[in-house]
Protein backbone atom coordinates (compact mmCIF):
# COMPACT_ATOMS: atom_id res chain seq x y z
CA UNK A 1 0.00 0.00 0.00
CA UNK A 2 1.33 3.69 -1.00
CA UNK A 3 2.30 6.08 1.69
CA UNK A 4 -0.36 7.89 2.74
CA UNK A 5 0.53 11.65 2.36
CA UNK A 6 -0.56 14.16 4.81
CA UNK A 7 -3.54 16.06 3.26
CA UNK A 8 -2.34 19.95 2.24
CA UNK A 9 1.08 18.89 3.51
CA UNK A 10 3.99 20.23 1.16
CA UNK A 11 4.40 16.51 0.39
CA UNK A 12 1.04 16.09 -0.80
CA UNK A 13 1.30 19.53 -2.59
CA UNK A 14 4.24 18.08 -4.41
CA UNK A 15 2.82 15.29 -5.40
CA UNK A 16 -0.43 17.25 -6.40
CA UNK A 17 2.12 18.96 -9.09
CA UNK A 18 3.69 16.07 -9.98
CA UNK A 19 0.43 14.61 -11.20
CA UNK A 20 -1.20 17.47 -12.45
CA UNK A 21 1.51 17.97 -14.60
CA UNK A 22 1.86 14.74 -15.61
CA UNK A 23 -1.74 13.98 -16.41
CA UNK A 24 -3.19 16.84 -17.31
CA UNK A 25 -2.19 17.83 -20.82
CA UNK A 26 -2.99 21.63 -22.19
CA UNK A 27 -5.03 20.14 -24.75
CA UNK A 28 -7.04 18.53 -21.94
CA UNK A 29 -7.10 21.82 -19.86
CA UNK A 30 -8.14 23.27 -23.45
CA UNK A 31 -5.06 25.76 -22.67
CA UNK A 32 -6.82 27.78 -20.29
CA UNK A 33 -5.50 31.10 -18.37
CA UNK A 34 -7.10 30.87 -15.13
CA UNK A 35 -6.36 30.60 -11.57
CA UNK A 36 -8.68 28.99 -8.28
CA UNK A 37 -8.09 29.68 -5.01
CA UNK A 38 -9.71 26.72 -3.04
CA UNK A 39 -10.01 28.40 0.75
CA UNK A 40 -10.28 25.80 3.85
CA UNK A 41 -11.66 26.81 6.80
CA UNK A 42 -10.95 24.57 10.24
CA UNK A 43 -8.62 22.63 9.23
CA UNK A 44 -7.49 19.99 11.88
CA UNK A 45 -4.99 22.81 13.48
CA UNK A 46 -7.89 24.78 13.66
CA UNK A 47 -5.72 27.19 11.48
CA UNK A 48 -7.28 28.30 7.38
CA UNK A 49 -5.31 27.61 4.67
CA UNK A 50 -5.68 27.56 1.09
CA UNK A 51 -4.96 25.74 -2.03
CA UNK A 52 -4.09 28.06 -5.17
CA UNK A 53 -3.74 27.12 -8.67
CA UNK A 54 -3.00 28.99 -11.33
CA UNK A 55 -3.10 27.55 -15.01
CA UNK A 56 -1.44 29.48 -17.89
CA UNK A 57 -2.40 28.24 -21.88
CA UNK A 58 -3.23 24.94 -20.34
CA UNK A 59 -0.30 24.28 -17.80
CA UNK A 60 -0.38 24.24 -14.08
CA UNK A 61 2.20 27.25 -13.86
CA UNK A 62 1.58 27.88 -9.82
CA UNK A 63 0.42 25.28 -7.36
CA UNK A 64 0.91 26.66 -3.73
CA UNK A 65 -0.66 25.97 -0.05
CA UNK A 66 -0.52 28.39 2.55
CA UNK A 67 -1.94 29.94 5.43
CA UNK A 68 -4.08 33.59 5.29
CA UNK A 69 -5.01 35.66 2.38
CA UNK A 70 -4.58 33.42 -0.79
CA UNK A 71 -3.89 35.15 -4.02
CA UNK A 72 -5.99 36.71 -6.12
CA UNK A 73 -7.77 34.30 -8.87
CA UNK A 74 -10.41 34.62 -11.06
CA UNK A 75 -12.36 31.80 -9.15
CA UNK A 76 -12.52 31.88 -5.18
CA UNK A 77 -14.10 28.59 -3.49
CA UNK A 78 -14.54 28.38 -0.04
CA UNK A 79 -15.50 25.69 2.41
CA UNK A 80 -15.00 23.68 5.40
CA UNK A 81 -11.55 21.40 5.61
CA UNK A 82 -13.88 18.57 6.00
CA UNK A 83 -16.05 19.93 2.77
CA UNK A 84 -13.18 19.50 0.68
CA UNK A 85 -11.80 16.59 2.33
CA UNK A 86 -15.38 14.91 1.63
CA UNK A 87 -14.90 15.94 -2.16
CA UNK A 88 -11.45 14.68 -2.29
CA UNK A 89 -12.42 11.01 -1.15
CA UNK A 90 -15.18 11.37 -3.99
CA UNK A 91 -17.83 10.97 -1.02
CA UNK A 92 -19.37 14.30 -2.02
CA UNK A 93 -19.60 15.89 -5.44
CA UNK A 94 -18.57 19.00 -5.93
CA UNK A 95 -21.31 20.21 -7.59
CA UNK A 96 -23.76 18.98 -5.18
CA UNK A 97 -21.38 20.72 -2.76
CA UNK A 98 -21.89 24.42 -4.72
CA UNK A 99 -25.87 23.56 -5.10
CA UNK A 100 -26.15 23.12 -1.29
CA UNK A 101 -24.43 25.95 -0.35
CA UNK A 102 -21.88 24.18 1.54
CA UNK A 103 -19.26 25.20 -1.16
CA UNK A 104 -19.27 29.45 -1.71
CA UNK A 105 -18.10 30.40 -5.20
CA UNK A 106 -17.11 33.84 -6.00
CA UNK A 107 -16.61 34.61 -9.36
CA UNK A 108 -18.36 34.51 -13.12
CA UNK A 109 -20.72 32.05 -13.13
CA UNK A 110 -20.80 31.70 -16.61
CA UNK A 111 -17.16 31.50 -17.31
CA UNK A 112 -16.82 28.99 -13.74
CA UNK A 113 -19.73 26.97 -15.81
CA UNK A 114 -17.12 26.74 -18.84
CA UNK A 115 -14.48 25.48 -16.82
CA UNK A 116 -16.81 22.83 -14.35
CA UNK A 117 -15.23 19.90 -16.37
CA UNK A 118 -11.78 21.26 -16.22
CA UNK A 119 -12.38 21.40 -12.82
CA UNK A 120 -13.47 17.93 -12.49
CA UNK A 121 -10.46 16.50 -14.02
CA UNK A 122 -8.62 18.35 -11.87
CA UNK A 123 -10.32 16.98 -8.61
CA UNK A 124 -10.04 13.23 -10.46
CA UNK A 125 -6.53 13.14 -10.40
CA UNK A 126 -5.88 14.99 -6.57
CA UNK A 127 -8.46 12.43 -5.64
CA UNK A 128 -6.27 10.13 -6.60
CA UNK A 129 -3.60 10.62 -4.36
CA UNK A 130 -3.30 8.36 -0.92
CA UNK A 131 -3.84 10.99 1.25
CA UNK A 132 -4.65 11.13 5.52
CA UNK A 133 -6.83 13.75 6.44
CA UNK B 1 -20.00 47.84 -30.53
CA UNK B 2 -21.16 49.00 -34.19
CA UNK B 3 -19.35 52.15 -35.12
CA UNK B 4 -21.35 55.37 -35.00
CA UNK B 5 -22.20 55.93 -38.57
CA UNK B 6 -24.74 52.91 -38.17
CA UNK B 7 -28.05 54.80 -37.70
CA UNK B 8 -29.04 52.85 -35.09
CA UNK B 9 -25.82 53.31 -32.71
CA UNK B 10 -26.62 54.01 -29.22
CA UNK B 11 -23.39 55.69 -26.98
CA UNK B 12 -23.85 53.02 -24.29
CA UNK B 13 -20.78 54.01 -22.59
CA UNK B 14 -22.04 57.72 -22.25
CA UNK B 15 -25.27 56.90 -20.81
CA UNK B 16 -23.47 55.02 -17.83
CA UNK B 17 -21.21 58.44 -17.50
CA UNK B 18 -23.99 60.42 -17.53
CA UNK B 19 -25.44 57.90 -14.82
CA UNK B 20 -22.36 58.04 -13.04
CA UNK B 21 -22.06 62.14 -13.06
CA UNK B 22 -25.53 62.29 -11.84
CA UNK B 23 -24.60 59.62 -8.83
CA UNK B 24 -21.79 61.88 -7.98
CA UNK B 25 -23.95 64.58 -7.52
CA UNK B 26 -25.98 62.81 -5.33
CA UNK B 27 -23.41 61.46 -3.36
CA UNK B 28 -24.53 58.08 -4.55
CA UNK B 29 -21.28 55.25 -4.87
CA UNK B 30 -23.32 52.63 -6.50
CA UNK B 31 -26.55 52.13 -8.34
CA UNK B 32 -28.25 48.92 -8.00
CA UNK B 33 -30.82 48.91 -10.98
CA UNK B 34 -33.49 45.86 -11.65
CA UNK B 35 -36.15 47.94 -13.67
CA UNK B 36 -36.39 46.27 -17.43
CA UNK B 37 -36.27 49.86 -18.59
CA UNK B 38 -33.02 50.26 -17.03
CA UNK B 39 -31.81 47.43 -17.96
CA UNK B 40 -32.73 47.75 -21.60
CA UNK B 41 -31.29 51.84 -21.81
CA UNK B 42 -27.77 50.49 -19.65
CA UNK B 43 -27.46 46.91 -21.54
CA UNK B 44 -28.41 46.81 -25.14
CA UNK B 45 -29.84 43.52 -24.31
CA UNK B 46 -33.24 42.03 -23.77
CA UNK B 47 -33.80 40.74 -20.30
CA UNK B 48 -36.46 38.58 -19.95
CA UNK B 49 -35.55 37.16 -16.21
CA UNK B 50 -34.99 38.63 -13.45
CA UNK B 51 -32.00 41.11 -13.71
CA UNK B 52 -30.15 43.42 -12.25
CA UNK B 53 -27.26 46.41 -13.13
CA UNK B 54 -24.62 47.15 -11.08
CA UNK B 55 -23.06 50.45 -12.18
CA UNK B 56 -20.08 51.97 -9.61
CA UNK B 57 -18.94 55.32 -8.98
CA UNK B 58 -16.29 54.61 -11.88
CA UNK B 59 -15.73 52.20 -14.90
CA UNK B 60 -17.65 49.57 -16.79
CA UNK B 61 -21.39 48.57 -15.22
CA UNK B 62 -21.46 45.00 -14.69
CA UNK B 63 -25.19 42.89 -15.35
CA UNK B 64 -26.27 40.30 -13.21
CA UNK B 65 -29.22 38.13 -14.88
CA UNK B 66 -30.29 33.73 -14.07
CA UNK B 67 -27.21 32.41 -15.02
CA UNK B 68 -29.26 30.08 -17.76
CA UNK B 69 -29.78 33.49 -20.00
CA UNK B 70 -26.27 35.17 -19.03
CA UNK B 71 -23.62 34.03 -22.13
CA UNK B 72 -26.95 35.23 -24.54
CA UNK B 73 -27.10 39.14 -22.91
CA UNK B 74 -23.35 39.04 -22.82
CA UNK B 75 -23.63 38.14 -26.52
CA UNK B 76 -26.25 40.66 -27.36
CA UNK B 77 -24.87 43.40 -25.38
CA UNK B 78 -22.37 45.93 -25.81
CA UNK B 79 -20.71 44.62 -22.78
CA UNK B 80 -18.06 41.86 -23.33
CA UNK B 81 -18.14 38.44 -20.50
CA UNK B 82 -16.42 40.04 -17.98
CA UNK B 83 -19.26 41.95 -16.92
CA UNK B 84 -22.16 39.93 -17.61
CA UNK B 85 -22.65 37.50 -14.58
CA UNK B 86 -25.61 34.69 -14.10
CA UNK B 87 -26.49 33.83 -10.75
CA UNK B 88 -27.68 30.42 -9.81
CA UNK B 89 -29.16 28.39 -6.80
CA UNK B 90 -25.67 27.67 -5.67
CA UNK B 91 -22.98 28.48 -2.71
CA UNK B 92 -22.43 32.14 -3.35
CA UNK B 93 -23.76 32.67 -6.46
CA UNK B 94 -27.19 33.04 -5.84
CA UNK B 95 -28.39 36.68 -6.71
CA UNK B 96 -28.34 38.30 -3.16
CA UNK B 97 -25.08 37.23 -2.19
CA UNK B 98 -23.34 37.22 -5.29
CA UNK B 99 -24.71 41.40 -5.86
CA UNK B 100 -23.96 42.12 -2.07
CA UNK B 101 -20.29 40.81 -2.43
CA UNK B 102 -19.95 42.92 -5.62
CA UNK B 103 -21.11 45.56 -4.37
CA UNK B 104 -19.20 45.73 -0.81
CA UNK B 105 -16.03 45.19 -3.03
CA UNK B 106 -16.68 48.35 -4.26
CA UNK B 107 -17.52 50.51 -1.22
CA UNK B 108 -14.53 51.76 0.71
CA UNK B 109 -15.13 49.38 4.34
CA UNK B 110 -18.44 48.56 3.16
CA UNK B 111 -19.77 51.72 3.29
CA UNK B 112 -21.68 54.02 1.21
CA UNK B 113 -24.82 55.20 -0.44
CA UNK B 114 -26.70 52.44 -2.79
CA UNK B 115 -28.79 53.86 -5.21
CA UNK B 116 -31.77 50.73 -6.09
CA UNK B 117 -34.90 51.06 -7.92
CA UNK B 118 -38.01 51.35 -5.65
CA UNK B 119 -42.10 52.48 -6.63
CA UNK B 120 -45.00 51.09 -8.65
CA UNK B 121 -46.49 50.82 -12.02
CA UNK B 122 -49.13 49.40 -13.78
CA UNK B 123 -46.62 47.91 -15.75
CA UNK B 124 -46.57 44.53 -14.52
CA UNK B 125 -42.83 43.84 -15.63
CA UNK B 126 -41.49 46.86 -14.40
CA UNK B 127 -38.77 45.70 -12.65
CA UNK B 128 -39.23 47.51 -8.97
CA UNK B 129 -36.91 45.87 -6.11
CA UNK B 130 -39.43 43.94 -4.08
CA UNK B 131 -39.51 43.96 -0.51
CA UNK B 132 -37.98 40.97 -0.30
CA UNK B 133 -34.82 42.25 -2.43
CA UNK B 134 -34.72 45.27 -0.49
CA UNK B 135 -34.63 43.65 2.91
CA UNK B 136 -31.76 40.95 1.92
CA UNK B 137 -30.04 42.98 0.49
CA UNK B 138 -30.18 45.31 3.51
CA UNK B 139 -28.99 43.22 5.21
CA UNK B 140 -25.88 41.95 3.66
CA UNK B 141 -24.60 45.70 3.37
CA UNK B 142 -25.70 46.76 6.49
CA UNK B 143 -23.02 49.07 6.21
CA UNK B 144 -24.77 50.81 3.12
CA UNK B 145 -27.08 53.10 2.83
CA UNK B 146 -30.14 52.29 0.38
CA UNK B 147 -31.95 55.24 -1.29
CA UNK B 148 -34.08 54.97 -4.42
CA UNK B 149 -32.46 56.92 -6.88
CA UNK B 150 -34.34 55.75 -10.44
CA UNK B 151 -35.01 59.25 -11.10
CA UNK B 152 -31.52 59.23 -12.34
CA UNK B 153 -32.17 56.73 -15.04
CA UNK B 154 -36.19 58.25 -16.21
CA UNK B 155 -34.18 61.80 -16.13
CA UNK B 156 -31.45 61.48 -18.52
CA UNK B 157 -33.82 58.59 -20.60
CA UNK B 158 -36.60 60.92 -21.27
CA UNK B 159 -35.09 62.95 -24.34
CA UNK B 160 -34.43 60.59 -27.13
CA UNK B 161 -31.20 60.10 -28.99
CA UNK B 162 -31.01 59.62 -32.77
CA UNK B 163 -29.86 56.18 -32.58
CA UNK B 164 -33.43 55.34 -30.56
CA UNK B 165 -35.48 57.46 -31.92
CA UNK B 166 -34.16 55.39 -35.86
CA UNK B 167 -34.97 52.36 -33.75
CA UNK B 168 -38.15 53.29 -32.87
CA UNK B 169 -38.42 54.31 -36.76
CA UNK B 170 -37.79 51.04 -38.12
CA UNK B 171 -39.81 49.13 -35.27
CA UNK B 172 -42.88 51.36 -37.14
CA UNK B 173 -41.97 51.01 -40.30
CA UNK B 174 -42.56 46.65 -39.77
CA UNK B 175 -45.30 47.44 -37.89
CA UNK B 176 -46.75 48.98 -41.16
CA UNK B 177 -45.74 45.74 -42.78
CA UNK B 178 -47.68 43.51 -40.41
CA UNK B 179 -51.07 46.10 -41.00
CA UNK B 180 -50.67 45.18 -45.08
CA UNK B 181 -50.72 41.56 -44.21
CA UNK B 182 -53.45 41.88 -42.36
CA UNK B 183 -55.33 43.86 -44.52
CA UNK B 184 -54.75 41.63 -47.28
CA UNK B 185 -55.61 38.44 -45.63
CA UNK B 186 -59.29 40.19 -44.38
CA UNK B 187 -59.68 40.97 -48.25
CA UNK B 188 -61.78 39.91 -50.74
CA UNK B 189 -63.73 38.15 -48.37
CA UNK B 190 -60.70 36.66 -46.57
CA UNK B 191 -61.90 37.64 -43.10
CA UNK B 192 -64.82 34.54 -43.26
CA UNK B 193 -64.84 31.97 -40.49
CA UNK B 194 -60.91 33.76 -39.32
CA UNK B 195 -60.73 34.61 -35.90
CA UNK B 196 -59.02 37.17 -33.51
CA UNK B 197 -55.88 35.08 -32.63
CA UNK B 198 -55.32 34.03 -36.53
CA UNK B 199 -55.15 38.14 -37.37
CA UNK B 200 -52.61 38.28 -34.69
CA UNK B 201 -50.76 35.00 -35.69
CA UNK B 202 -50.30 36.45 -39.22
CA UNK B 203 -49.58 40.08 -38.26
CA UNK B 204 -46.74 38.14 -36.35
CA UNK B 205 -45.27 36.10 -38.74
CA UNK B 206 -45.27 38.99 -41.41
CA UNK B 207 -43.62 41.26 -38.99
CA UNK B 208 -41.05 38.92 -37.51
CA UNK B 209 -40.31 38.03 -41.18
CA UNK B 210 -39.69 41.84 -41.33
CA UNK B 211 -37.19 41.21 -38.65
CA UNK B 212 -39.23 42.05 -35.94
CA UNK B 213 -37.87 40.47 -32.86
CA UNK B 214 -40.87 40.39 -30.76
CA UNK B 215 -44.60 41.54 -30.64
CA UNK B 216 -43.58 43.17 -27.42
CA UNK B 217 -46.48 44.11 -25.76
CA UNK B 218 -47.57 42.39 -22.64
CA UNK B 219 -51.19 42.90 -23.37
CA UNK B 220 -51.07 39.56 -24.89
CA UNK B 221 -48.79 40.28 -28.08
CA UNK B 222 -51.08 41.55 -30.80
CA UNK B 223 -54.36 43.20 -29.77
CA UNK B 224 -57.15 42.43 -31.77
CA UNK B 225 -60.89 42.81 -30.78
CA UNK B 226 -63.82 42.57 -33.15
CA UNK B 227 -67.33 43.58 -32.58
CA UNK B 228 -68.23 44.35 -28.99
CA UNK B 229 -65.11 43.60 -27.88
CA UNK B 230 -63.69 46.92 -29.64
CA UNK B 231 -65.84 49.03 -27.22
CA UNK B 232 -65.30 48.25 -23.64
CA UNK B 233 -66.04 50.67 -21.27
CA UNK B 234 -63.05 53.15 -20.93
CA UNK B 235 -60.90 49.77 -21.86
CA UNK B 236 -57.65 49.83 -24.03
CA UNK B 237 -56.71 46.25 -23.34
CA UNK B 238 -57.78 43.43 -26.25
CA UNK B 239 -55.85 40.57 -25.94
CA UNK B 240 -56.95 38.40 -28.92
CA UNK B 241 -59.52 35.73 -28.24
CA UNK B 242 -60.97 32.64 -30.78
CA UNK B 243 -63.84 34.82 -31.36
CA UNK B 244 -64.63 35.02 -35.26
CA UNK B 245 -64.78 37.93 -37.55
CA UNK B 246 -68.37 39.10 -38.52
CA UNK B 247 -69.70 40.85 -40.84
CA UNK B 248 -71.11 44.30 -39.76
CA UNK B 249 -68.57 44.69 -36.90
CA UNK B 250 -65.68 46.91 -36.32
CA UNK B 251 -62.97 45.25 -36.34
CA UNK B 252 -60.02 46.75 -34.38
CA UNK B 253 -56.13 45.70 -35.45
CA UNK B 254 -53.33 46.81 -32.18
CA UNK B 255 -49.70 45.18 -33.38
CA UNK B 256 -46.57 45.24 -32.33
CA UNK B 257 -42.77 45.05 -33.33
CA UNK B 258 -39.99 45.29 -31.69
CA UNK B 259 -36.29 46.50 -33.42
CA UNK B 260 -33.39 46.49 -31.43
CA UNK B 261 -35.25 47.16 -28.11
CA UNK B 262 -37.24 50.01 -30.13
CA UNK B 263 -41.04 49.42 -30.00
CA UNK B 264 -43.16 49.81 -32.49
CA UNK B 265 -47.23 50.19 -31.31
CA UNK B 266 -49.90 51.10 -34.04
CA UNK B 267 -53.47 50.13 -33.93
CA UNK B 268 -55.54 50.51 -36.73
CA UNK B 269 -59.20 49.77 -37.26
CA UNK B 270 -61.97 48.47 -40.28
CA UNK B 271 -65.69 47.73 -40.67
CA UNK B 272 -66.29 44.11 -41.42
CA UNK B 273 -68.78 43.50 -45.10
CA UNK B 274 -70.61 46.64 -44.41
CA UNK B 275 -71.35 49.28 -42.21
CA UNK B 276 -74.52 51.81 -41.10
CA UNK B 277 -74.70 55.26 -41.60
CA UNK B 278 -74.55 55.66 -37.30
CA UNK B 279 -70.91 53.29 -37.08
CA UNK B 280 -69.57 55.77 -40.00
CA UNK B 281 -70.28 58.77 -37.66
CA UNK B 282 -68.64 57.24 -35.18
CA UNK B 283 -65.54 56.33 -37.17
CA UNK B 284 -65.55 59.99 -38.74
CA UNK B 285 -65.88 61.61 -34.49
CA UNK B 286 -62.48 58.91 -33.98
CA UNK B 287 -60.73 59.90 -37.50
CA UNK B 288 -61.40 63.63 -36.85
CA UNK B 289 -60.24 63.49 -33.28
CA UNK B 290 -57.39 61.44 -34.04
CA UNK B 291 -56.03 64.32 -36.82
CA UNK B 292 -56.81 66.75 -34.39
CA UNK B 293 -54.90 65.29 -31.51
CA UNK B 294 -51.91 64.87 -33.73
CA UNK B 295 -51.96 68.35 -35.20
CA UNK B 296 -51.55 69.56 -31.52
CA UNK B 297 -48.60 67.76 -30.15
CA UNK B 298 -45.89 70.47 -29.92
CA UNK B 299 -43.18 70.59 -27.61
CA UNK B 300 -44.54 73.12 -24.78
CA UNK B 301 -47.54 71.84 -24.43
CA UNK B 302 -48.67 69.51 -21.55
CA UNK B 303 -51.04 66.15 -21.45
CA UNK B 304 -53.90 68.23 -19.43
CA UNK B 305 -53.92 70.72 -22.14
CA UNK B 306 -54.02 68.75 -24.60
CA UNK B 307 -56.79 66.61 -23.10
CA UNK B 308 -58.71 69.84 -22.43
CA UNK B 309 -58.33 70.78 -25.98
CA UNK B 310 -59.40 67.35 -27.35
CA UNK B 311 -62.55 66.84 -25.30
CA UNK B 312 -63.65 70.42 -25.30
CA UNK B 313 -64.05 69.44 -29.67
CA UNK B 314 -65.14 66.25 -28.51
CA UNK B 315 -68.14 68.12 -26.97
CA UNK B 316 -68.91 70.23 -29.22
CA UNK B 317 -69.65 67.25 -31.32
CA UNK B 318 -71.28 65.28 -29.53
CA UNK B 319 -69.00 63.04 -28.94
CA UNK B 320 -67.59 63.20 -25.59
CA UNK B 321 -69.45 60.09 -24.13
CA UNK B 322 -67.47 57.89 -26.01
CA UNK B 323 -63.79 59.16 -25.03
CA UNK B 324 -61.78 57.83 -23.41
CA UNK B 325 -59.95 60.82 -21.52
CA UNK B 326 -56.21 60.30 -21.56
CA UNK B 327 -54.43 60.97 -25.63
CA UNK B 328 -51.00 59.41 -24.67
CA UNK B 329 -48.95 56.62 -22.64
CA UNK B 330 -45.35 57.00 -22.14
CA UNK B 331 -42.76 54.90 -23.98
CA UNK B 332 -38.90 53.96 -23.94
CA UNK B 333 -36.82 50.97 -24.85
CA UNK B 334 -38.37 47.65 -24.03
CA UNK B 335 -39.81 47.47 -20.50
CA UNK B 336 -40.53 51.65 -20.26
CA UNK B 337 -43.88 52.39 -20.70
CA UNK B 338 -46.93 54.10 -19.88
CA UNK B 339 -46.10 56.88 -17.50
CA UNK B 340 -44.76 60.39 -19.13
CA UNK B 341 -41.71 61.93 -18.14
CA UNK B 342 -40.82 61.67 -14.41
CA UNK B 343 -42.47 60.70 -11.47
CA UNK B 344 -43.22 64.41 -10.35
CA UNK B 345 -46.92 64.17 -10.53
CA UNK B 346 -49.97 64.65 -8.16
CA UNK B 347 -50.51 60.72 -7.87
CA UNK B 348 -47.59 58.88 -6.95
CA UNK B 349 -46.03 56.91 -10.32
CA UNK B 350 -48.71 58.42 -12.59
CA UNK B 351 -48.19 60.63 -15.39
CA UNK B 352 -47.86 64.53 -13.98
CA UNK B 353 -50.87 66.23 -15.85
CA UNK B 354 -48.82 69.28 -16.06
CA UNK B 355 -45.97 67.74 -17.65
CA UNK B 356 -43.82 69.79 -20.13
CA UNK B 357 -43.25 67.93 -23.40
CA UNK B 358 -39.75 69.06 -24.88
CA UNK B 359 -38.30 68.26 -28.30
CA UNK B 360 -37.32 64.97 -28.79
CA UNK B 361 -39.20 63.17 -26.75
CA UNK B 362 -41.43 60.02 -27.60
CA UNK B 363 -44.63 58.65 -26.59
CA UNK B 364 -47.36 56.99 -27.94
CA UNK B 365 -50.46 58.65 -29.19
CA UNK B 366 -53.29 57.19 -27.87
CA UNK B 367 -56.71 57.31 -27.87
CA UNK B 368 -59.99 54.98 -27.49
CA UNK B 369 -62.93 55.55 -28.74
CA UNK B 370 -65.68 53.41 -27.34
CA UNK B 371 -69.40 53.14 -27.28
CA UNK B 372 -70.42 50.15 -25.81
CA UNK B 373 -73.76 50.30 -25.91
CA UNK B 374 -73.60 50.18 -29.83
CA UNK B 375 -71.01 47.35 -29.56
CA UNK B 376 -68.53 49.65 -31.37
CA UNK B 377 -65.00 51.22 -30.65
CA UNK B 378 -62.06 52.21 -32.23
CA UNK B 379 -58.35 52.56 -30.77
CA UNK B 380 -55.81 54.88 -32.20
CA UNK B 381 -51.85 53.98 -31.07
CA UNK B 382 -48.77 55.74 -33.09
CA UNK B 383 -45.28 56.31 -31.89
CA UNK B 384 -44.62 60.04 -32.55
CA UNK B 385 -41.71 61.92 -31.63
CA UNK B 386 -41.81 65.25 -30.86
CA UNK B 387 -40.04 68.41 -33.60
CA UNK B 388 -39.61 71.45 -32.59
CA UNK B 389 -42.30 72.50 -34.45
CA UNK B 390 -45.37 69.49 -34.01
CA UNK B 391 -44.34 66.07 -33.99
CA UNK B 392 -43.65 63.56 -36.62
CA UNK B 393 -45.60 60.27 -36.88
CA UNK B 394 -43.87 57.18 -36.63
CA UNK B 395 -45.90 54.96 -38.28
CA UNK B 396 -46.87 55.54 -41.89
CA UNK B 397 -49.80 53.62 -42.27
CA UNK B 398 -52.76 55.91 -43.72
CA UNK B 399 -54.77 56.81 -41.08
CA UNK B 400 -58.86 55.82 -41.57
CA UNK B 401 -61.34 53.12 -40.87
CA UNK B 402 -61.60 50.84 -43.58
CA UNK B 403 -63.96 48.99 -45.26
CA UNK B 404 -63.41 45.59 -45.73
CA UNK B 405 -65.50 43.65 -47.99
Amino acid sequence: MAERLTYLSDAWRDEAEKRLKAELEPEKMKFITSSMSNIYTGCPDGKDRYLFFGFRDGKLDTLSIGEGEPPGAEFRITGSYDTFARISRAELGSHRALMTGKLKLKGNMVKALKLASIADRLNRVLSTIPAAY
Amino acid sequence: MKQNNDPYYIDFPGRIQAIQEAMANLNIDAYLGSRLRTLSWTLDAFCPWRSFIVIPARGLPTAFTFVIDAARVADDSWLDEDQVFGFAPMGGQDQIEQISDFIRDRLKGGKGRVGIESGMSNYLPEGNLTHYEYQQFKAALPDAELVNAHTIIDRLAMIKDPGTINRFKEASRIVDVGHQAVFEALSNGGYKEMTETEIAGLAAYAMRKAGSEWEWSFTGGNEIASGYRTGYMGGACTPATRKKIVAGEPLMVDIHAMFKLGLGDHAHNYFIGSATDRQWWHANNFIDIVKRTIEAYRPGITPSQLAEEMMDFAESREFADYMVPGFEHGIGMMGDEWRIGLNDGPFPYWTNPDHVYRENEVLICAMQYACPEEAIGFRYENPIVLTPGGCDVMSKYSLGVELIV
